[in-house]
C-alpha cells in the first residue's frame, strides 16, 4: 500500500508540472505580453506575474519588451521659416503601450516586427521634425531673450505631432519623451560664423583698446584738474595769509608816522645794506663820505699821479 | 523520484529467493551496491537543486529578484547587497544583476571637435580645417549665432533602480539623450561671451535642465553634479585669446592710470601745503620784522630828534663802511674843477673775445 501511495504523489506532482507548463506563463516586470485565441489578440498583460493561459495551438502569448527604447533620428537638413539651413536631430524614448494593438499593426516575431515598427517610426519622425524646423525661424532655436526662444515649445510640437501620428493610426506605442540630440549647421556656413564671429572678436578688441585709453585718459585728467584746482586754492589761501600779514604789518604805521623822515632814512640804509652785498663796482664822488678823508692827503692829489 | 521508487522495490525482492545460484546472487550485490550510487547520486541531486538556490552578488553590483516575473520588494528595498543570497530555482524566481557603481557618469561629446581620447592625451589632435563638418565635427550654438565647442559630464546615481532597470532599455543611453538635449537647451540661451566666462553657471543651467528632463522621463535618478568644458572653435583660438589680452591691457591702462592720478594727488597735495606754509612764514617774518623795525624807530626816534646830523653820521658811516668790505672794487673820482670832463671806460663783458681768424691781414 505504502508503494502505491507514493507512486500516485510522485505520478500527481508530475502531472501538475506538466499542466503548469502547458497552461501557465509569465509575464516579467519588464515584459508586456498579449493573449491570442487562435491568432486573434484576446488579452494585453501589462502588470508582471504568471498568468493562465490554454496551451497551444488555442492560444499563443506575445511577450514584448516594455521598456521605453530609444531611438533617433538621422540628421535631417531643413530651412528654417526665415530660410537659414538647419541639420537637426532628434531622439525620441518610445514603448509598446498597447500590445494588442501593436500586434495588430505589426504581426509576426517581436524580433521581425518591431524593428519594423522603427523604420516606420522614423519617417514619422523624420517629417514631424521638418516640419517644426520650416514653420519656425532660427531665432525661435537660439535667442538670448527667453520670450523669444522657443526650444521647448517645438519639441513639444514634434512630440505632439508623432503621437497624433501615432494614435489615430493606432500603433500600440507610446512617446515617452522626445529632444533635440543635435542642432548644426551645413559645413559652408559655419565658415561664414566663422568670419563674422572673426570680425565680431576684432571690434570688441577695439573696443576695449579705445575703452581702456578713454577711461584712463578720463582718469588722469581729472587728476590733473583736481591737482590745479588744489594748487590754486592753495595760492589764493597763501593771497590771503600774505594780506593778512600787511594788514597785520599796517597796524604799526602810527608808530612810523611820528617820524617820517627818520622812517625812510632808515629804510634807504636797509635797502643800502642789501643793494650792497653782492659784488658790485661802485663810482663814488671823492667827497663821498668817508672817502672825503683821502681828498686833504697831499699824495693823493689830483694830477700827482705818475 | 521514479528511481527512488524502483529502489524500494528491487530492496523487497532480494531478501526472498534464497536458494539461488552463485550468478544470480552476483548480480544482486551488483545491483544493490549500483543503487547505492544511485541513492547518492538522486541525495546529490536534491541538494544541488536547492543549493543552486545560492548566488553572489559581486561588489559592484546589486541583485533584484523577480519572483514570477515581479520583484520582491519596492524601491531601494528590492536591491540585494554585494554577498551571499538564496532564491528559489528558476522558473519560480529570477535574478537580475545590475551594473552598480555609487556614482553614474555620462559624457556628452556631441559638441566637441572629432577627436579621440588617445589624440588628446598625446596632443596630437587634427589640426583644425576652415570648416565643421556636422558628421564628425560637434558643436553648439549660442543665443547670438556663434559656434563653440562644449563637452559635459554629468554624474547621478540611481535612486528607483527597479524603474531604472525596468523601464529602460538603456536608461545610461537615455541620460546621454537628456544631457545632449541640455547642452543645447543652455547654449540657446547663452551668448558667447557668457558662455565662456561664466562656465559655473552654463554648467548649472545645463545641470537643472537635465534633472528636469530626468524628473519628466520618470528616470528614477538624482543628478549629483555636472561639468562642462567650452572653448571656442579652434579656428578663432587666436582671436579670443586676443580679446582676453586687450581686456587685459585695457584693464592694465585703467590701473596705470589710477596710479599717476593717485600720484599727481599727492604731488599736488604737498605742494599746496608747501604753498601755504610758505606764506605762512613769510608772514610771520614780515609782520615779526616789522614789528622789530617798529621797535628800533621808536628807539632811535628820540637820539635823532636830539640831534639829527650827528645820528645820520654815527648810522650812515658804519653801513658805508660794511657795504665797501663786500665791494669788489671802488673807484673814487677826483672832483676836478672848472669843467674839465674825466673819462672812464668800462668794459662790461669781462670775458675775454676769442682771438679771430686771421681773414683780413
Amino acid at each position: 500500500m505504502k508503494r502505491n501511495i507514493l507512486t500516485l504523489i510522485v505520478g500527481a506532482v508530475l502531472v501538475v508540472i506538466f499542466a503548469l507548463l502547458l497552461f501557465v506563463f509569465q509575464v516579467r516586470q519588464s515584459e508586456t505580453a498579449v493573449v491570442t485565441t487562435f491568432g486573434k489578440p484576446v488579452r494585453d498583460i501589462t502588470e508582471p506575474g504568471a498568468y493562465f493561459k490554454w496551451p497551444w495551438p488555442i492560444q499563443k502569448v506575445y511577450k514584448y519588451d516594455g521598456r521605453v527604447q530609444n531611438f533617433q533620428d538621422k540628421f535631417a537638413e531643413t530651412l528654417t521659416a526665415d530660410y537659414n539651413n538647419l541639420i537637426t536631430t532628434v531622439y525620441v524614448g518610445w514603448k509598446i503601450s498597447d500590445a494588442g494593438e501593436f500586434l495588430r499593426k505589426f504581426p509576426g516575431d517581436p524580433d521581425v516586427s518591431i524593428p519594423n515598427a522603427q523604420e516606420k517610426l522614423e519617417n514619422i519622425l523624420r517629417s514631424a521634425n521638418i516640419a517644426a524646423v520650416g514653420s519656425n525661424a532660427l531665432s525661435a532655436f537660439v535667442n538670448a531673450d527667453p520670450k523669444q526662444l522657443k526650444f521647448d515649445k517645438i519639441e513639444n510640437e514634434i512630440e505632439q505631432t508623432v503621437t497624433n501620428q501615432l494614435s489615430t493610426n493606432d500603433w500600440g506605442v507610446s512617446i515617452e519623451f522626445l529632444g533635440f540630440k543635435k542642432i548644426e549647421m551645413p559645413q559652408s556656413v559655419t565658415q561664414t560664423v566663422f568670419d563674422r564671429m572673426k570680425s565680431e572678436r576684432e571690434e570688441i578688441i577695439k573696443g576695449y583698446q579705445s575703452q581702456g585709453d578713454a577711461e584712463a585718459q578720463n582718469i588722469r585728467s581729472t587728476a590733473e584738474r583736481q591737482a590745479a584746482e588744489t594748487i590754486a586754492n592753495a595760492r589764493a589761501e597763501a593771497t590771503q595769509i600774505t594780506a593778512a600779514g600787511e594788514a597785520e604789518a599796517a597796524k604799526t604805521l602810527p608808530i612810523f608816522q611820528q617820524n617820517p623822515e627818520l622812517a625812510k632814512y632808515l629804510l634807504r640804509i636797509a635797502a643800502l645794506q642789501q643793494s650792497l652785498d653782492q659784488k658790485t663796482t661802485l663810482i663814488l664822488d671823492e667827497r663821498t663820505p668817508p672817502f672825503d678823508l683821502f681828498s686833504h692827503l697831499p699824495t693823493n692829489a689830483p694830477g700827482t699821479n705818475p | 523520484m521514479s528511481d527512488d521508487h524502483e529502489h524500494h522495490h528491487h530492496a523487497h525482492e532480494t531478501p526472498a529467493p534464497e536458494t539461488q545460484d552463485a550468478g544470480s546472487q552476483a548480480l544482486g550485490e551488483a545491483l544493490r551496491s549500483s543503487f547505492a550510487i544511485v541513492k547518492i547520486v538522486m541525495a546529490l541531486m536534491v541538494a544541488a537543486f536547492f543549493c543552486s538556490g545560492f548566488f553572489q552578488v559581486g561588489p559592484s553590483e546589486k541583485a533584484i529578484i523577480l519572483r514570477f516575473g515581479k520583484p520582491v520588494g519596492a524601491g531601494q528595498k528590492a536591491l540585494l547587497n554585494s554577498g551571499l543570497h538564496w532564491s528559489f530555482p528558476y522558473p519560480i524566481d529570477e535574478v537580475v544583476r545590475i551594473p552598480f557603481t555609487e556614482i553614474q557618469k555620462v559624457t556628452s561629446d556631441n559638441g566637441w571637435y572629432f577627436t579621440t581620447p588617445e589624440q588628446e592625451l598625446s596632443g596630437e589632435e587634427l589640426p583644425a580645417g576652415p570648416s565643421l563638418n556636422p558628421a564628425i565635427d560637434g558643436y553648439v550654438i549660442t543665443a547670438d549665432r556663434n559656434i563653440i565647442h562644449t563637452r559635459a559630464t554629468l554624474s547621478y546615481h540611481i535612486e528607483d533602480p527597479i524603474r531604472y532597470v525596468f523601464g529602460f532599455t538603456n536608461a545610461a543611453g537615455t541620460v546621454r539623450n537628456i544631457l545632449d538635449e541640455s547642452v543645447l537647451y543652455t547654449a540657446a540661451h547663452f551668448k558667447v561671451d557668457d558662455a565662456l566666462s561664466d562656465q559655473d553657471e552654463f554648467q548649472e543651467a545645463v545641470q537643472q535642465r537635465a534633472a528636469d528632463l530626468a524628473d519628466q522621463a520618470q528616470l528614477g535618478i538624482a543628478i549629483d553634479n555636472c561639468n562642462i568644458q567650452n572653448i571656442p572653435p579652434r579656428q578663432l583660438a587666436d582671436v579670443f585669446t586676443q580679446v582676453t589680452t586687450s581686456r587685459e591691457n585695457s584693464h592694465n591702462t585703467v590701473i596705470l592710470a589710477q596710479t599717476h592720478a593717485n600720484n599727481t594727488l599727492l604731488q599736488a597735495g604737498a605742494q599746496s601745503n608747501a604753498i601755504v606754509n610758505e606764506a605762512e612764514s613769510a608772514r610771520t617774518n614780515y609782520v615779526s620784522s616789522v614789528i622789530a623795525d617798529a621797535k628800533r624807530f621808536s628807539d632811535l626816534l628820540p637820539e635823532y630828534e636830539s640831534n639829527r646830523d650827528l645820528f645820520v653820521e654815527t648810522t650812515l658811516l658804519p653801513v658805508m663802511g660794511e657795504a665797501l668790505t663786500n665791494v669788489q672794487s671802488t673807484w673814487l673820482e677826483p672832483t676836478t674843477g672848472g669843467g674839465t670832463k674825466i673819462e672812464n671806460r668800462l668794459m662790461l663783458n669781462r670775458v675775454l673775445p676769442e682771438p679771430k681768424p686771421a681773414a683780413n691781414p
